[in-house]
This record gives C-alpha cells, sequence and structure tokens, in this order.
C-alpha cells in the first residue's frame, strides 16, 4: 500500500512537472489570438508608381558620355559634365551669356525642392551639397538618405528619383549628405552613407550594381563624389573621426569589379611607415572624402586627404604621419603614388588636407594651388610635387610656413587646459571650392574666418567610436566670411569682399567674369570677378553649402545652386546653428 | 516505464526551454542587460506604455520583437498585427537574420482606424494601404545590415506609437573591411 502511495505521489509530481513545462510552453508561444482568415486585398507599392508628376525616365544621353568626353569637358559648356565641371577643378566655365553688364537682371526660372522623410536626428541633416551634373539638358543631383534625382535641366521636372535604403545606425561625421554624382557610359555612380558605390542606369534610375567599399562597424562611410578616369570610377572613403584607415578605391566602370585600392596609411615595411609608431598607423585616419583632380598628359590623379587619428592629440603618433593631411599624386591605373605634399605634418588641428588641389599652367609651368584649411594658399610644380609657394590667406596663429621653403614651424598646439587657436578645426576654408578664371588669371576662394579653443584630452580608441583625443569650440570667438582674389603668380591678395558669417558654398567663375558665391544666411550673389563688387544677389531661403554650377539648354544660360543649411555647423558657424532647415535647388536665368 | 518518462522529460526539457522565451529570460547574457536603467523602464511600462495612460502615445517597444523566417525560395517573411485601439506595430520590431527580400504580411485589426505602412526598400520607399479589418503584403528589399525604420503615415500616427524597425544582422562584406589587425570593440 505504502509502496503503491509512494509511486502515485512520484506519478503525480511528474504530472506536475510535465503540466509546468506545458505552461510554459504555451507562454512561451505566447498564446496569440489566431489571425483574421482576410484574404489579401491590399499591395504595397513603390512610391514612384504613387507619383503620377514623375515621368518616369530620362533621355539616354548619359549613354554618349564616354571617358574621351571628359577629357573634353570645358570645351561642351553647355554641360557640367563632371564634379568640378572639368578635371582641372578650376570650376569655371565659358558660357558668357550672363556678364557683368547684365547679371543684374537674372531671375529664378524653377526650383526643385525635396524634403527628408526620416528620422535621422540631426539638426547638421538638412543639407543639399552636390554638384549637379548636366548632360545635354538632363540634370542629376544627389542628397541625403541616399536620394538621387533626374531633372529636366530648362523646366525641373522630376524625370526619376532612386534612394538608396540606408540604415539609420550608420556612422556619419558631418551630417546625412552627399557631395554629388559622376555620369558616364549610361550610368550614374554615387557613393553611399553605408559604404557602397552604386551604378544606377542613368536613363531609369534603377541600379546596376552594387559595390561594398567602407566598413561601417569601423565607422567609415562615403560621401564624395565619384570620379571617372579612363575606365575607372574614383571613391574616397569618409570617417577621419574613428581612427579608420583612409583609402581610395577604383571599380571598372561598366561591371564594379575593384581594380585596386589605395591606402593613404602606409603599413609597416611600406614607403612612409617610418613617419608612425608600432600599430598606430592601424587608426592612422587620413581619409579620402573629397573628389580629386586629374591631369591627363601626366596621367596622374590629385587626390587630398584627411586629417590624422586622433586629432588632436598627437602623443600616441609621433611623427609626420605620412599620407594624412596631403596631397597624393596618384597613378589611376594602379593606385600607385608617385609623389605627395604634406600640407601640414604631424597634424593636431583637424586641419584635414582633403580640399581641391586646381591645375592651372603659369609661364608654361605645370601648377597646383591649393586652399588649405591651415590657412596657406600652397602652389607646387604638378609635376613633381615641388614646392613653389605658400602665403596665407586668412588669420593664422597654429604655426608659420616659410613662403619661400615651405618649412612649417608649429607655434601653439592643443593642451590639456584648453588654447585658442587660428584657424577652427573646420579650417581657413572649408572643404566648399575654390575657382580659378584663366581669364583674369585669378584664384577667387572662400573663406571661414573661425577661430577655437582646441583642448587636447583622453585619447582611447575603440572601433566605431569618435577618436578625438580632445576637442575645440569655435563658439566664444567672432566669426565672418570672406570671398578673396588671389593672384597665383604673387601669392597677392588682389580684393576680398566680406560676408558676416563664414562663407561655406564653392564659388563659380564664367567667361562673363562673374563670381557666383553663395552665404550661409542664403543669399546667392553675383561679384565682379575683377573688383569683388556685388552686382546681384537673391535670397534662397536657406543657408548655402554646396557646389552652384552653371550649363545652357537650347540656347539660355542657367546657373543651379543647392542650398540646405546643414552639415558640421559647429565647427565652421556655430552663431548659425540654431537656423531653419530646409532644402531646394534654385536655377536662374535671364528673363 | 518511469524510467523512460524521465529520459523523455530530461530529453524534451531542454527543447521546450529552449524555444521558451519567459525561460530564455533567464540566461545570463539576458540577466545581464537587465541593468537598473532597463529595470526602471519594464516597471514603468504600464504607466507609459498604454495609449492615454501616463502618456497619450505608446511607446514603440511594447510592440515586442518578431523574426522573419527564411523561405526555401530564399525569401524572409514576417506577419505583423495592428491591434485595436493601440497604435501599434505588433512586432514592432522585425529581426531579419540576413539582407535580402522580406515579405510582410500585415493584419490591420484596428476598428478604430484605417492605418498605412511606409517602408524601406532599395531604390524607393513602398506604401501599403491598410483599411480597417484588411490583410495587405507588402515585398520589400534590404541588403545591408543595419537598422532601418517603418511607421504609418496617416495622422501622427507614427510619433504616437507606430514607429517600427527592421534589423538586418550582418557584418561588413570582407572586401569592404580595412586591411589592419583586428582592433578593440566598444565593450572590450
Amino acid at each position: 500500500m505504502t509502496t503503491l502511495i509512494r509511486r502515485a505521489v512520484r506519478r503525480r509530481a511528474l504530472g506536475a512537472q510535465l503540466a509546468t513545462l506545458v505552461a510554459l510552453a504555451a507562454a512561451g508561444a505566447g498564446c496569440t489570438r489566431a489571425l483574421p482568415n482576410w484574404p489579401v486585398t491590399e499591395q504595397s507599392r513603390p512610391f514612384a508608381a504613387l507619383d503620377s508628376s514623375r515621368r518616369g525616365s530620362a533621355p539616354p544621353v548619359a549613354q554618349a558620355v564616354t571617358p574621351e568626353r571628359l577629357l573634353r569637358a570645358r570645351g561642351e559648356p553647355h554641360n557640367w559634365l563632371t564634379y568640378y565641371g572639368a578635371y582641372d577643378g578650376q570650376r569655371f566655365s565659358t558660357l558668357d551669356q550672363i556678364t557683368r553688364a547684365n547679371v543684374a537682371s537674372l531671375r529664378p526660372a524653377w526650383v526643385f525642392q525635396a524634403s527628408p522623410l526620416g528620422l535621422t536626428p540631426s539638426p547638421a541633416t538638412y543639407s543639399l551639397e552636390a554638384a549637379p551634373i548636366v548632360v545635354d539638358g538632363v540634370m542629376y543631383l544627389s542628397g541625403y538618405e541616399g536620394y538621387v534625382w533626374a531633372l529636366d535641366a530648362a523646366t525641373g521636372e522630376l524625370l526619376w528619383q532612386y534612394q538608396h535604403s540606408v540604415p539609420l545606425d550608420v556612422a556619419h561625421c558631418c551630417g546625412n549628405v552627399n557631395r554629388g554624382v559622376a555620369v558616364a557610359r549610361g550610368k550614374v555612380y554615387v557613393g553611399t552613407l553605408n559604404g557602397y558605390l552604386v551604378a544606377l542606369d542613368a536613363a531609369s534610375g534603377r541600379m546596376v550594381w552594387q559595390q561594398p567599399l567602407a566598413d561601417v562597424r569601423a565607422g567609415e562611410s562615403v560621401t564624395g563624389a565619384p570620379l571617372v578616369v579612363k575606365n575607372l570610377v574614383l571613391v574616397g572613403s569618409s570617417g577621419g573621426e574613428y581612427g579608420v584607415r583612409g583609402h581610395l578605391d577604383a571599380f571598372d566602370l561598366e561591371t564594379g569589379r575593384r581594380v585596386w585600392r589605395r591606402y593613404t596609411v602606409p603599413k609597416p615595411g611600406e614607403p612612409g611607415s617610418e613617419t608612425w609608431p608600432k600599430d598606430a598607423w592601424a587608426r592612422g585616419g587620413g581619409t579620402t572624402w573629397i573628389t580629386g583632380t586629374y591631369d591627363p598628359e601626366l596621367d596622374l590623379v590629385y587626390w587630398g586627404t584627411g586629417n590624422p587619428g586622433p586629432l588632436f592629440d598627437g602623443g600616441p603618433r609621433p611623427g609626420t604621419n605620412l599620407y594624412t593631411s596631403a596631397v597624393i599624386a596618384i597613378d589611376p591605373d594602379d593606385g600607385a603614388i608617385r609623389w605627395h605634399y604634406q600640407w601640414t605634418p604631424h597634424d593636431v588641428w583637424d586641419y584635414d588636407g582633403v580640399n581641391e588641389n586646381i591645375l592651372f599652367e603659369q609661364d608654361g609651368r605645370k601648377l597646383l594651388a591649393h586652399f588649405d584649411r591651415n590657412g596657406h594658399l600652397f602652389i607646387l610644380d604638378r609635376t613633381n610635387g615641388q614646392f613653389v609657394r605658400a602665403t596665407p590667406f586668412a588669420r593664422v596663429t597654429w604655426g608659420e610656413i616659410d613662403p619661400a621653403t615651405g618649412k612649417v614651424t608649429p607655434r601653439i598646439i592643443p593642451t590639456p587646459e584648453g588654447v585658442d587657436i587660428c584657424p577652427g578645426p573646420a579650417g581657413a576654408k572649408e572643404w566648399p571650392h575654390a575657382t580659378y578664371s584663366p581669364r583674369t588669371r585669378l584664384l577667387y576662394t572662400p573663406v571661414v574666418e573661425v577661430c577655437a579653443r582646441f583642448k587636447r584630452g583622453p585619447t582611447v580608441y575603440r572601433e566605431g567610436l569618435y577618436y578625438l583625443g580632445g576637442e575645440a569650440d569655435a563658439r566664444p570667438h567672432e566669426q565672418w566670411g570672406e570671398v578673396k582674389a588671389f593672384d597665383p603668380a604673387t601669392g597677392r591678395q588682389q580684393w576680398a569682399w566680406r560676408s558676416p558669417h563664414p562663407v561655406v558654398a564653392s564659388l563659380l567663375s564664367t567667361a562673363g567674369d562673374v563670381i557666383f558665391a553663395g552665404e550661409a544666411n542664403g543669399y546667392f550673389n553675383a561679384l565682379d570677378a575683377r573688383t569683388g563688387e556685388v552686382l546681384w544677389r537673391y535670397n534662397t531661403g536657406n543657408g548655402i553649402h554646396s557646389n552652384p554650377v552653371t550649363y545652357s539648354v537650347a540656347g539660355k544660360q542657367y546657373v543651379a545652386v543647392p542650398n540646405g543649411w546643414g552639415g558640421w555647423i559647429d565647427g565652421y558657424a556655430p552663431e548659425l546653428f540654431g537656423a531653419r532647415r530646409g532644402t531646394a535647388l534654385h536655377v536662374f536665368a535671364l528673363p | 516505464m518511469k524510467s523512460v518518462a524521465r529520459c523523455a522529460l530530461a530529453l524534451a526539457a531542454p527543447a521546450v526551454l529552449g524555444s521558451c522565451d519567459y525561460v530564455r529570460l533567464l540566461r545570463p547574457s539576458v540577466l545581464k542587460q537587465l541593468n537598473p536603467p532597463v529595470v526602471r523602464l519594464v516597471n514603468e511600462l504600464p504607466r507609459v506604455d498604454d495609449v492615454n495612460e501616463g502618456l497619450i502615445g505608446g511607446l514603440f517597444a511594447r510592440g515586442g520583437l518578431g523574426h522573419a523566417k527564411v523561405g526555401g525560395d530564399g525569401v524572409m517573411r514576417a506577419t505583423v498585427r495592428i491591434p485595436a485601439g493601440e497604435y501599434l506595430w505588433r512586432p514592432a520590431i522585425i529581426v531579419m537574420p540576413k539582407g535580402g527580400e522580406l515579405e510582410l504580411d500585415i493584419y490591420n485589426e484596428d476598428p478604430y482606424s484605417y492605418h498605412a505602412a511606409v517602408l524601406p526598400s532599395l531604390g524607393e520607399r513602398h506604401a501599403l494601404m491598410l483599411p480597417v479589418n484588411s490583410h495587405g503584403k507588402a515585398r520589400i528589399r534590404l541588403d545591408q545590415p543595419g537598422y532601418y525604420w517603418f511607421g504609418c503615415p496617416v495622422a501622427n500616427h507614427v510619433t504616437r506609437g507606430m514607429l517600427g524597425f527592421i534589423f538586418v544582422y550582418g557584418d561588413t562584406p570582407a572586401e569592404a573591411k580595412l586591411d589592419r589587425p583586428p582592433q578593440p570593440r566598444p565593450r572590450n
């Protein structure tokens, strides 16, 4: 009897265990209500199918854009075929319908507006920074959130739209932005914030191929415009704040096959590695986030490199830190570095070296002009990188550069307590580009007159996190901007025009002897190329931080400027951090 | 007989327990996440995550998380429900184990409102209308790892709770990785 009871109890205990498990399993399954037995009545559709105002395709004009045609881009002034308008980076157009004499009559022709639809929670988001590309009446424009638009260049009608699906959790340095596309052989090439190079069919906007080139987990992204050189498309990396290792990549135009990658920070044993201590090279920075220029005769690509990592603390990286904050002259066929010139050796001010390198000739000599963030205009012999001249073009207190030899003498470096230094971390000229007019033989540059309090701080590296080694606060200082004209033959300033805010938009020069200059307060100005006098201005309604271009359709000259206040505002114009946001492309023409 | 039952129980228990989300909460890796701020949030949920209780809206997190299942054709599939009167996607987080195509069956069981879904997809966002008591189907493509948002564009339903996320698991493709030794991660 006792045994029977014991068995019964054990059975009951076993039953209780099983019941508990069943209950847990049921709970685990969620005990959810059954799904309704409703048939599918609705199907998702892409936005394109819900926008009857869109034409859906563009004329196949881009099919005829060959690498050979890009070599002669300046000979097609009705188009703006490549990022700077031509390989030399001059941002000069031979169009002369709009002149000093008639520019005062310039009127709006059309406006293209876009609005973010998303959650990227940054006040630095809402900015169109691109240089629109124009091919025979079709304009290709890129924007934030992976957008690329094809527009009718005469009317602004939207032909097609592509949006790359960019995850929310990618690392941005300075805003949800993109600086433009490249167009060739029927394709539109664009980099994405999650590190891909995407080739779109230029007629339909549909993706043809995509290739990864940036390590998003390390903090890399792609923001710069690709550059087509011969049968390759070159694209740089972004993310210099995250202790990455910068590189430039080349892909086959047709297939997207990677042809080469060139790191800008050498590994141990490679040339230049002696400028780095053990291990520091792996986080050395030197990103390549601004498009390069190209000399087809020398067959050299000139590409700027960004700051070393960490930004403000040179302690972990004694040495000159090649090839950061420099220009590298690259063989486009294999990415080999033919020569280099370092603007800021052992940079501890975040001055980068990415700004454009403008190619021009003087007295039969092939030269290169570069307005560096460190506040100096450099002139180099672009055949071999030999120093010609350096001239300060803004307030400079960080150090001195011998105008005759180029020898750099640092004077003030960031301290743990903090010290005031000019220029600020965004530099005396931010990335927006200068221009060179072969008519006036002058260089024109936007100027950021911002200083900052630089503080060296703790330096700890963790993949995907900021690797700054300090900070720079631009807030307590007086700030303004200028457009300045320089004679590259002497380095002398010819004229200056002052803006109440730092000038952070690229300049455009034309054969009408007009310089177009956007301002941070939204004004778009036409200046006399010879005197700097303001000839015309128009309030676009929002800050300009982009690349204006000019082109013509059916004999009519247009000037286009994207706007939208954003980017690294606290670096280059903190007094406008709270300014309103909004984005549009404004296009002007004579009546 | 008794030993057979015990043996069966011993074999079945891990499988049952492994599939039981409540029991999986007891894993050390999960318990480690229950730090004081998270515990405070969970304790506050009845107040802040119910429509018109502490707040007018609700937190998206209450919709929970669901996994898309990979079909024989390689397409990942998940079901999402919009419950009555809650301004909520259930689940609010959809996990894709890898990049690719995702097919969503969405049921609007909310008798108080029609809804809609704006969804991310490579090339162009998608829109799906969801009348009251309807069943809609979305087919989207998300190739690359990271997380993406989706939401209901009707009125301000997104900010009242109808904000959802799609997690795409994966790593940077090998050809895009930096040539350097492994680096310390944030929690190292």
